[in-house]
């Protein structure tokens, strides 16, 4: 079994069974059942926690209340401003639905949803319509499209440049989507070569395998905390990305 | 490899159906409760910061209040010892001319008491003297007369103080 085969056996979505609504073709695959595991934990624990008034949740309540004050301090009202605010439910979600899917990648037979590339899609596009639609809310139609092109160019360069934005907000959206599934997929690729190391330098010799695998297993544990890091991290990029471009398209200026 | 690069476009309609459901239902079930308790905290502890606030203040006015009668007190108290010490002096200076003119009074009297009884002691004295020595006399005139020899020593002195004193003189009478 070559490293390709482990690798996305690792790595790549496997569809059990597809479902067909409409001209969709609908798959059951370990990734959604990954996202159905997140979603589940979002829609039960969460306002289980948020609502006991448990000393024991306590903790846990606290952290989740951190978080969301610092989204809603650091993240959505710099960014958006005070009517920003309205959209904390959404960054919330948002930052708590990639994290958790960041993190059930990184516990045994999980797998990271977020390390695919249809999953990070789907969720640039819902970033995508957020940008355009408080855009249009606070601006208006015409005055949205309008305030794309930054003020004070010369008349020819208007045409261009609205092409120019225009193309900007679909790269910015692709540049979201290819970011998250990049970073989640890295890890587990070094993790997987690292291991991979050990049988490299097993097939030289028995004793060079062992006398590697310490190394490996060390460095791999590295990349572990690594990821984790990197779970939270990219969490956070996602919805500070979608929050300063959505602030920038409802203050143009 | 071209497997992980690959999207399946059915999971990204999951993940935006999942999503928008989520944001949904979670900003109800979650992110509002949460919201909601936080906010009431931070008005408590608004509210609270600003009724301690206001009680300091009076807590403050209080106290200057409480000095400034404190001071008022102070001065009333010392006003009122100083007048008390006055008070005592002037009595004092008034006992001690009562008592000096009284013992004035005594030394007076008691003066004139002893001149009165010098002067009665006095006469007391010259009289005794008087008598004792008229009586002494008599004694010795009595052991010592020699009635012839006395007689013309007598007619003598007799004739010597009649011409010493005329206005004793018996004839005369």
């Amino acid at each position: 079994m070559g490293l390709k085969e482990i690798l996305e056996h690792h790595v790549v979505d496997h569809v059990w069974t597809w479902a067909a609504l409409g001209p969709l073709r609908l798959p059951f695959s370990k990734h959604l059942l990954m996202m159905g595991i997140a979603s589940l934990i979002l829609l039960v624990v969460f306002p289980l926690i948020i609502r006991s008034r448990s000393a024991a949740l306590a903790p846990f309540r606290a952290m989740i209340e951190i978080i969301v004050l610092f989204l809603r301090d650091e993240v959505v009202v710099p960014n958006m401003g005070h009517k920003g605010a309205a959209y904390l439910g959404y960054f919330s979600t948002l930052f708590f639905f990639i994290l958790i899917m960041n993190l059930i990648g990184l516990v045994p037979f999980g797998a990271t949803a977020t390390g695919n590339l249809a999953v990070t899609a789907g969720l640039a596009l819902t970033t995508f319509a957020l940008i355009n639609f408080s855009g249009i809310k606070e601006q208006g139609f015409f005055a949205y499209f309008a305030h794309m092109v930054p003020k004070g160019i010369p008349g020819w360069l208007y045409l261009p440049m609205f092409v120019i934005e225009l193309l900007g907000l679909f790269i910015k959206t692709a540049a979201l989507c290819i970011r998250l599934f990049a970073n989640m997929i890295a890890g587990h690729i070094v993790i997987l070569v690292f291991i991979s190391f050990i049988f490299i330098f097993g097939s030289f010799g028995v004793a060079v395998g062992l006398g590697v695998a310490p190394v490996s297993v060390g460095l791999v544990l590295f990349t572990l905390l690594l990821e984790l890091l990197v779970a939270f991290l990219q969490a956070y990029v996602f919805a500070m990305l979608t929050a300063i471009f959505t602030g920038a398209a409802m203050h143009p200026h | 490899m071209e497997a992980l690069i690959r999207p399946e476009f059915g999971l990204t309609f999951w993940t935006i159906t999942c999503f928008v459901l989520l944001v949904l239902v979670l900003s109800k079930t979650a992110w509002k409760p949460l919201m909601h308790a936080v906010e009431e905290r931070e008005r408590a502890i608004k509210h609270d910061r600003h009724s301690a606030e206001t009680a300091r203040a009076e807590a403050e006015k209080l106290k200057a209040d409480l000095e400034e009668r404190m001071k008022s007190f102070k001065a009333e108290l010392n006003a009122r010892a100083e007048e008390a010490r006055q008070a005592a002096r002037k009595e004092t200076d008034l006992l001690l001319a009562e008592a000096r003119r009284a013992a004035a009074v005594i030394v007076e009297t008691a003066t004139k008491e002893i001149e009165t009884q010098k002067a009665e002691a006095a006469r007391g004295l010259r009289e005794k003297v008087a008598e004792l020595s008229v009586l002494a006399a008599e004694r010795i005139l009595l052991k010592q007369i020699d009635h012839r020899a006395n007689t013309e020593l007598a007619a003598r002195y007799l004739g010597e103080l009649e011409k010493e004193r005329p206005e004793m003189r018996l004839e005369n009478n």
